[in-house]
């Protein structure tokens, strides 16, 4: 801010400056050497009366002359041209300090507002940015830690899961084992069963023949004889 | 007994046989033809059924008794036929017996033996079922081969089982 009103400061005298330095040549009136020239030569010829031969040999007239054709000063320009030169310099330097000068300040002061804010307004948009940025970052914790809770509560189901079926295909197991042995049990009592009535039964048959064949008379009378021996001794 | 028309018959054939007169043969020979006839199916269905006539029915029981049991018998057996109640036969001739038996205030003790019993036999088994139920009874024997050896007595409902054939069922029994 300071380096650039010191710019706005150094410009007048810059152009001072630059007006003193490079002043052109000129005469006192600031006409040209034939205007020069032609001006004394008529003010000489209206002094003596409209003789010109007189007039162009008299030697104050050639003085005059000669002198239109000295160089003027090669640094000072002519009082005239510094007056209207300073005239000309503080008109534009009250015109620039009135008008210009803070126009161009405020103009610079808006922008550099302008900038300020836009800076601001970019810190704040740096500080939102990094509060996105830590909300990213906490819910991307949270969403990792959520994951991991999540992974962590299929994999606890999972082997909830897997330790159930286990616990089942156990169960079934034995339960099968169970009935199978069960089964076989029966099988084999019902094989037991079988073989013991078979057993019976040709025991008997065999038992049975045995006996008809050994029942004769003399024993099946003997047999009568002792059912009625039996019958007499039984009372009621 | 429970069925009249039962009573009736054994009522009929008892005073027929009382009236011939042979009472004690014509009682013994129709309880022999009620065993049998019990034992055998195919003739009882013959002789119970409608759709054979009377006379064909009447001439089988002639055929199979000619010869083995007096007229008296196979006349009151043909004519028990003859009247469509063959299937109560033997119902009815125990009701005979039965009958018969009380008339000499006795009761019927039906005896079932691999081999018929001697008079003796006999004589001593009603006098030992007289010490043992206090009951007169008059034996009947109906030979039964299945008995194998020994006795089975049924006195009314009362059972007195001292066959071989009981032995052999406790000894299958005790198999189980």
């Amino acid at each position: 801010m300071s380096q650039r009103r010191n710019r706005l400061a150094a410009a007048p005298l810059i152009a001072v400056l630059g007006l003193v330095a490079l002043a052109g040549p000129a005469g006192a009136s600031g006409e040209s050497v034939g205007g020069c020239m032609a001006e004394h030569l008529a003010e000489a010829v209206e002094e003596n009366h409209g003789d010109l031969e007189h007039t162009l040999h008299d030697e104050e007239v050639q003085k005059d002359l000669e002198k239109c054709f000295e160089a003027p000063n090669p640094i000072l320009p002519e009082t005239n041209e510094i007056i209207w030169g300073a005239l000309s310099f503080g008109l534009l330097f009250f015109f620039m300090a009135k008008k210009g000068f803070p126009a161009v300040k405020g103009a610079m002061d808006a922008r550099a507002e302008r900038i300020a804010s836009d800076l601001d307004a970019a810190e704040q948009a740096k500080i939102d940015a990094r509060a996105v940025e830590a909300d990213y970052q906490a819910r991307l914790g949270d969403a990792k830690g959520e994951a991991s809770r999540l992974i962590d509560e299929a994999r606890g189901a999972a082997d909830q899961l897997k330790a159930d079926l286990s616990a089942r295909a156990e169960a079934d197991i034995a339960d099968m084992r169970e009935r199978a042995a069960a089964d076989i049990e029966s099988a084999r009592q019902q094989a037991i069963a079988d073989l013991r009535a078979e057993v019976a039964g040709i025991a008997l048959g065999a038992a049975e023949r045995v006996v008809q064949s050994s029942l004769d008379a003399e024993v099946q009378g003997r047999l009568i004889d002792a059912y009625i021996d039996e019958v007499a001794g039984s009372n009621g | 007994m429970a069925d009249p028309r039962v009573d009736a018959y054994a009522d009929a054939l008892f005073a027929v046989a009382a009236a011939e007169g042979n009472l004690a043969a014509v009682e013994d020979e129709l309880f022999q033809f009620a065993q049998a006839l019990g034992s055998n199916d195919d003739l009882r269905a013959m002789l119970a059924d409608g759709a054979v006539p009377a006379a064909r029915r009447q001439q089988v029981v002639e055929d199979l008794l000619d010869g083995r049991a007096s007229a008296t018998t196979s006349a009151l057996v043909s004519m028990v036929v003859a009247a469509g109640r063959a299937a109560d036969l033997p119902a009815i001739i125990d009701a005979m017996v039965e009958r018969s038996a009380a008339s000499r205030n006795k009761a019927v003790a039906t005896v079932r033996s691999a081999i018929d019993l001697s008079v003796d036999q006999r004589s001593r088994l009603e006098a030992a079922i007289h010490t043992s139920t206090g009951k007169e009874v008059e034996v009947k024997v109906v030979i039964d081969p299945s008995v194998l050896g020994g006795v089975v007595t049924e006195i009314g409902d009362d059972i007195i089982d001292g066959s071989v054939r009981r032995r052999l069922n406790q000894l299958r029994e005790s198999f189980r």
